[in-house]
Order: structure tokens, then sequence, then C-alpha cells
């Protein structure tokens, strides 16, 4: 056939190309800008995983050994608390931290390669090279040394298998996950509603357990083992090995079976939802989004750019899910620590709490401030297209956060009295100023963080964080100077007992920073204009 | 008049330059279609002309106000479709022609309503709801353009807008440019790949390579008695293969 190729014998199969690819993609970006930065962040967390997982698999392997000997109740508790705890944690850190968007399945449809091979390919590259995944495995390597020790035999190739299927049926279900919050993502609303429900059940079950004296909690655990195959890779794993331990290898067969099956199965709906998302083109894709734009009426030259940065804001899966997460934390703060503050410790003290999330809400929201244009992505273009002036645009993006973190702010406080108790009037006022005065200063070093190092920013939430490494180091650091800046009238109010000092200090911060944040617009925005050739390109790609 | 005037305008990067010594002459009302081969330097002389990338030298005039004094009079009057958009991909189509028209100047009433005119006109009414992430690439190129044309520019700039877009939307958006440039008096300064459609188009022509104008003048004048693909390869250069090369693809052995 007319330039067919020329595969042969010493041909490269496809799959060590797509292993080459992607090894030569990671290369690429940690030799290109903030590579260094990434490449020692990714060498520290696995020197650190190894040596960490090291010390737990000593832990695991004692108890998979003590099980093994005794084959009492510990032959039942011990693989649970492993496969469960090793489930769970690997599940919330695959979901929310894997970075599998940097290389898609549609990109290698156009190849001669098998997608399901290329899938499996993805799965597997997705385990390589990450700390996480070390962590876990050199866990399960413990609790497999420990049990071998315990009683050595031929039942240790079962157990094997089990860890393993365990172990792909986990790395399968988080895949699963991931296409299935993917989808959700499209359909606004539906990822958020599904984080509450998650949210206010496991609150419910706190308050249910805590309220019902000693015994509560392990009734609260009893009531959970009614749903345990839920994770049905530690649920089936349990079972086997439960067995197992015990010896009784037939009756562990058919749950070894169910856990072959069960990870297939999963593996399959993973695969062809995947598939599925990438033949479908991306194209028109999703139906009906947002509603149609009635508008916002806000006023002024900046009304307009206020109302695309908050809509951008409030449409970010993150915004849900911190504005459930951190009134919530709130909510455990006062009930449960508060009242734990001894009113002799006097009213700052137990003003502490308060004052901290004022900080907190800042806090939380630095992926913002320290990446302004990151979100934009091509719409970083419009800034220096239309006739705006840049210190606007540098307004409303600032204003915008400040009212996010401000909203954090206030429905935390409002939980914190609910369940803590209503703080001094003067706690309040000297909060409020805390938060409003902290603000000018950390949106003022942010924009400059955000001109001199941007990077494009996610609008899902499974890609990680959306800051270079070298912009979150830059925001420790911006956020400790702040709080060092804010903390001494709190050890003068503290020294002389006099609440009023933190008020009027703070209030002096706080125009201070307002003035400083006048004083550096007109600078930064220059600085943005100078810099929009990198910023552009940095943002959306291109240039 | 002269909508677009251009004298030694260079861009380097680095040590190479990517446009150089660029003497543009555009007339007031003309169609113009700015050519050339991949890298010859187009995209980067819209990004200039239209203050998305600072030149390295040399001067422009765009509609009679000067590019490096008055940079925003000059953005009040353009429209731009730049080389991948500009869109917000989390602001629905109706949300983002409307801000884009008040960040113009444009009262929001106003913004709202020629937002509603321009989406029916460019047949987008009925995915006014939904998300510009969710749309396709030629309803991106569609509402780019609404972008571009809502404040009702006397110069439109745009960089391939024909590049990946099926022939209903092609001809489509031919017909509004045309429309355009007879009734409105509107200067379009067009870049694209697509000769047969530019040949149809426009009314002036700039061939560009490595970065130097090497023609320019109206349509009749640079095409001569040829077509203008003819003049565009003698112009930028016939690429000459090795005859030999390829021949594995011809089904010859290598030798």
């Amino acid at each position: 056939m007319r330039g067919e190729g020329q595969r042969g014998a010493g041909a490269p199969a496809p799959l060590w190309a797509l292993a080459e690819l992607r090894l030569r993609l990671t290369w690429r970006r940690l030799r290109g800008r903030g590579g260094i930065p990434e490449l020692v962040a990714r060498v520290s967390m696995a020197a650190m995983a190894l040596p960490a997982g090291i010390i737990f698999a000593a832990l695991t392997g004692l108890h998979a050994y003590r099980a093994v000997r005794s084959s009492g109740v510990s032959a039942a508790l011990a693989p649970a608390a492993l496969f469960f705890g090793v489930w769970q944690a690997w599940t919330v850190v695959g979901v929310t931290l894997s970075d599998r968007e940097s290389f898609e399945l549609r990109r290698l449809l156009v190849y001669p390669v098998s997608p399901a091979h290329a899938y499996a390919h993805e799965l597997l590259a997705s385990l390589v090279g990450d700390p996480f995944s070390l962590f876990w495995s050199v866990l399960l390597l413990g609790a497999f040394a420990g049990a071998a020790l315990a009683r050595p035999g031929a039942w240790l190739l079962l157990l094997s298998a089990t860890y393993l299927l365990f172990a792909a049926a986990t790395v399968a279900l988080v895949a699963l996950l991931q296409e299935l919050l993917a989808r959700a993502l499209r359909a606004r609303r539906v990822r958020e509603l599904g984080v509450a429900a998650i949210y206010i059940g496991l609150m419910l079950l706190v308050v249910w357990a805590s309220g019902r004296g000693p015994g509560a909690a392990i009734r609260a655990l009893r009531a959970l083992a009614q749903v345990r195959w839920v994770a049905y890779p530690a649920a089936l794993a349990t079972e086997v090995t439960v067995h197992l331990y015990r010896g009784h290898t037939l009756a562990a067969l058919p749950w070894l079976g169910g856990l072959g099956l069960a990870t297939a199965g999963t593996t399959w709906a993973a695969y062809r939802l995947a598939l599925a998302e990438a033949m479908s083109g991306g194209e028109g894709a999703g139906g009906g989004g947002a509603a149609k734009g009635g508008g916002w009426r806000l006023p002024g030259r900046v009304g307009p750019l206020l109302e695309l940065e908050l809509k951008y804001l409030l449409r970010h899966p993150l915004t849900a899910v911190l504005g459930l997460v951190v009134p919530g934390v709130a909510a455990m703060v006062g009930w449960r620590a508060t009242p734990m503050i001894p009113p002799e410790a006097g009213e700052v003290v137990r003003a502490l709490p308060l004052f901290g999330f004022a900080l907190y809400a800042l806090l939380v929201t630095q992926g913002v401030w320290l990446n302004v244009f990151g979100r934009d992505r091509g719409g970083v273009r419009l800034w220096f297209l239309a006739p705006l002036e840049l210190a606007d645009v540098l307004r409303a993006k600032n204003a915008a956060v400040r009212v996010l973190a401000f909203g954090l702010f206030a429905a935390s406080a409002a939980m914190l009295f609910a369940t803590g108790g209503l703080p001094p009037p003067w706690a309040i006022l000297a909060a409020l100023l805390l938060h409003l005065g902290l603000g000018p200063f950390y949106v003022a070093a942010g924009n400059l963080v955000s001109v001199l190092n941007p990077r494009p920013g996610s609008h899902g939430l499974q890609r990680g964080a959306s800051l270079a490494p070298a912009s979150a180091l830059a925001g420790i650091a911006i956020f400790s100077a702040g709080a060092a800046l804010f903390a001494p009238p709190v050890l003068l109010a503290l020294r002389l007992d006099r609440p009023w000092v933190l008020t009027t200090c703070w209030a002096g911060l706080g125009l201070l920073g307002a003035v400083i944040r006048r004083a550096t617009a007109a600078a930064t925005a220059r600085l943005v204009e100078r810099r929009r050739e990198a910023l552009v390109e940095a943002v959306a790609g291109d240039l | 008049m002269l909508a677009i005037e251009t004298h030694g305008l260079t861009r380097l990067f680095g040590e190479k330059a990517a446009v150089s010594e660029l003497a543009l002459s555009v007339p007031a009302g003309a169609f113009y279609g700015f050519l050339g081969p991949n890298g010859a330097g187009k995209s980067t002389t819209i990004k200039m002309l239209t203050g998305l990338l600072a030149p390295s030298g040399g001067r422009a005039r765009v509609l009679g106000l000067d590019l490096s004094t008055d940079l925003l009079g000059v953005k009040k009057r353009i429209g731009v479709v730049p080389d991948g958009l500009g869109l917000f991909e989390r602001l629905s189509g109706a949300e983002q022609l409307r801000i884009h028209g008040q960040l113009y100047g444009l009262p929001r009433a106003e913004a709202a309503r020629r937002a509603e005119e321009l989406l029916a006109a460019l047949e987008l009414a009925s995915d006014a709801g939904k998300l510009v992430g969710e749309y396709s690439h030629g309803m991106k190129k569609k509402l780019a353009l609404a972008c571009a044309l809502i404040h009702g520019p006397r110069l439109l700039f745009l960089d391939e807008p024909f590049e990946g877009i099926d022939a209903l939307a092609v001809s489509g958006i031919r017909r509004l440019l045309v429309d355009l440039v007879a009734r409105a008096a509107v200067t379009i300064f067009l870049t694209s790949h697509v000769l047969e459609v530019v040949e149809r188009l426009v009314t002036h022509v700039g061939i560009i390579r490595e970065g130097r104008l090497v023609a320019q003048g109206s349509l009749e004048e640079v095409r001569g008695t040829g077509s203008l693909e003819e003049v565009f390869i003698r112009m930028v250069g016939e690429e000459r293969t090795d005859p030999a090369a390829l021949s594995w693809l011809r089904g010859e052995s290598p030798a």
C-alpha cells in the first residue's frame, strides 16, 4: 500500500511514543518559566513522602502482623482502618489535586492507538511521579510485609492480588469521579449542591453524635458501616483481607472476584465517559448555561467592570466551596472552641476567634488576589484593546475580591455568633476594621505579584491551585507581613487591657493601607501597561 | 484621507525583526487585505496597530490619531477581532456582548439593545444565554465579531476572521462586512489565508514577507492581469521542494 508506515521490529510501539511524549512535555514544562520552583516542589514532596510513608508503613505492618496472629477483633479492625483510611485520603487528594487535564484523551484520538490503551496509559502515568500515590503504596506495602512475616504461605499471593486490585479500583474510582465532576461542572450548581449535601450531612452527623453521650460515636460508626459499600474498593478489600487473615481462603475468593469485577466495571465506566467526552469534540455541548444577561445596574465607569469581575468570581466553583466551608468551620469554632476560653482570659482573648476569621477570609481568597488576571484567559486582551484606564480595571478586580472576602467574613462571623454567642460591640467593630484595614495592603501587594508573575487561572477545582509556586511563596510572605503588622495592637491591648487600643490602631493602619493603595494604584497600572505583552502571553498563551 | 498610516514601523523580538520598516497606507473606507505567509508579521502588525504590542520603532497614525500619544482615542474608534479572540468564557454570549459595549462607553440600555440586534443578525440569538466556553469555534468567531462591532467603530481590524469556520458562517460574515464598507463607510483591515475570499472582498491589498511590505495598492494595481494568488505566490516566493524528496510517499524505494 502506498504511504504505508514502516513499522517493523525495531519501530517503537505507539504506547512507548505516548510515554515519551508525556516525558518530553513534563521536561519542557520543568525547563520553562516557573519550572525550577515546580521541580523543587515536586522533589521536596517526594522526599517527604517516602520517609513518612516508611514510618507509617512500619505501623501498618505492625498492625497487620498482630491482626494475622490474633485472628480476633483486630483481624477485622486493622484492615478496615487501613483500607478506608487510604481510600478516603487517596480519593480526596486525587479528586481535588490531580492534574489530569494536561493530557487529554481527545488529542490522542487522532493517532492509531487504541483509545482504551491510551486511557490505561493515562491512568498509569497519573500514578508515576505522584508523591501521594507513592505514600499510599508504601503504606500498603508495609501492611503486606507485616502479614507476610506473621504467616508466610501461598495465601500471600491472594493478599497481594487484593492490594493491587484495591489500588487499581481506587484509581479507577477517582478517575470516574473526575469525569462525573467535570460533567457536573458544566451543569453549574449541581456540583455546589453536591458539596453542600455532603457538607451538611457531615455536620448533622457530628452534631448528632456529639449530643448523645459517649456511646454516640460508636453508634455513628455503626450507621456509617451500613453505607460502607459506597466506598467499595475499601469495603470489598476489607472483606477479602479479613477472611484471609483468619485463614478462610475459600470464603475470601467470592469477595476477591467481586473486587475484580467492580474494578473492571468502574474502569470501563470511567473510560466510556472519558471517550464520550473526547469524541463529543466539546463544541456546543452541554445545553443552556447562564441565564440571558439581564445585567446588574452598577453605577459609574467601573460598574460594568465590577459586574464582570463579580460574575466571574461567583461562577467559580471555588467560591461556592469557600462559601460552604469557611462559615462551617466558623460554626464549629464557635460551638466547640469558644466555650473553652475561660471568662477570666478577658474580652480581647475571647474575641480572638472572630479576629482570626477576619484574617482567614483574606487568606482563603489569596488564590484570587495573587493572580487577578489569571481567570480572564483570552479575555485579558480586552483590557488592552478597549478604551479603558487600567487603574479602573485593577480597581474593579480588587473590589470584587474584597467583596468576596467580606462576604466570607460576614458569613463566618454570623455562624460564629450563632453557635458561640454574640461578642461585645467593640469586638465586632475591631474585627471589621481589621478585615477592611488589611484588605488594601494585601490587594496592593497582590496586584504586583499578579503583574510580575501571572499564570492562567483554572475554571475548575480538579486542576489544583491556579498559582505559580513563586506566587504562592510570595503570598505566604505577604500574608505573614500583613498579619505581623496588625498583631502588635493585640499585644498592646492585652497588656493594657484596653480594647479601644485595637479599634484605634486598626483604624489607623487601615487608613494608612488605603492611602498606600491609592498612592500606588497609578504606578501599578503603569506597570500593567508596560508588562502587557508578558501578561497576555502568560494568561492567554499567545503573542 | 488615510485610515492607517505607518512610517518605519518596526517590532523586534530579541534580535529578530518580526516587522521591519513598515510603511502602510490604508485609505479611509477601504477594504484592505493584508496578506502574507505564516510568520510574515501580519498578526504582529495588527497587535501594534491596536495597542496590544508596543512597537520597537517607527510611527503610526490610526484614523488621524497618533498611536503613541492618543492610544485611548484610537481604541474608542476601532473594533478588533484579535487572533485567538478575546472572550470571557464564563460569561454568557449576551452578557459578554452587553458588558463589552458598556466598556466601550455605551449606556447600559443601549448596549443591551445593540447586543440583542447583533446576536440576531449573526444567528446567535438562540444561544445568547449559553456560556461562551460552550460555544463552537464558529460561534465564538461570530461573537468576537459582534463584540468588535457593538460600539460602531470607524475602523475594523480582523485577524483571520474566516479561519476554522464553515462555509455558511463565512458567507454570512462576508455579507455583513461588505455591507459595512458599502453602507457605513467603515474601513476594514483584514488578514486571511483564504485568497479567493479576500480577492472577492477587498478593494486594496498589502503583501508582507519576512516583516517587510513587498506590495501595496488597489486590488487592480497589485494583481494586474493575473489573479491575486499568482501575484501572492510570485511575491512571497514559491516553495521549492527537492523532486527526490518524499519519494517514499509515491511508493518509490529509497535510493
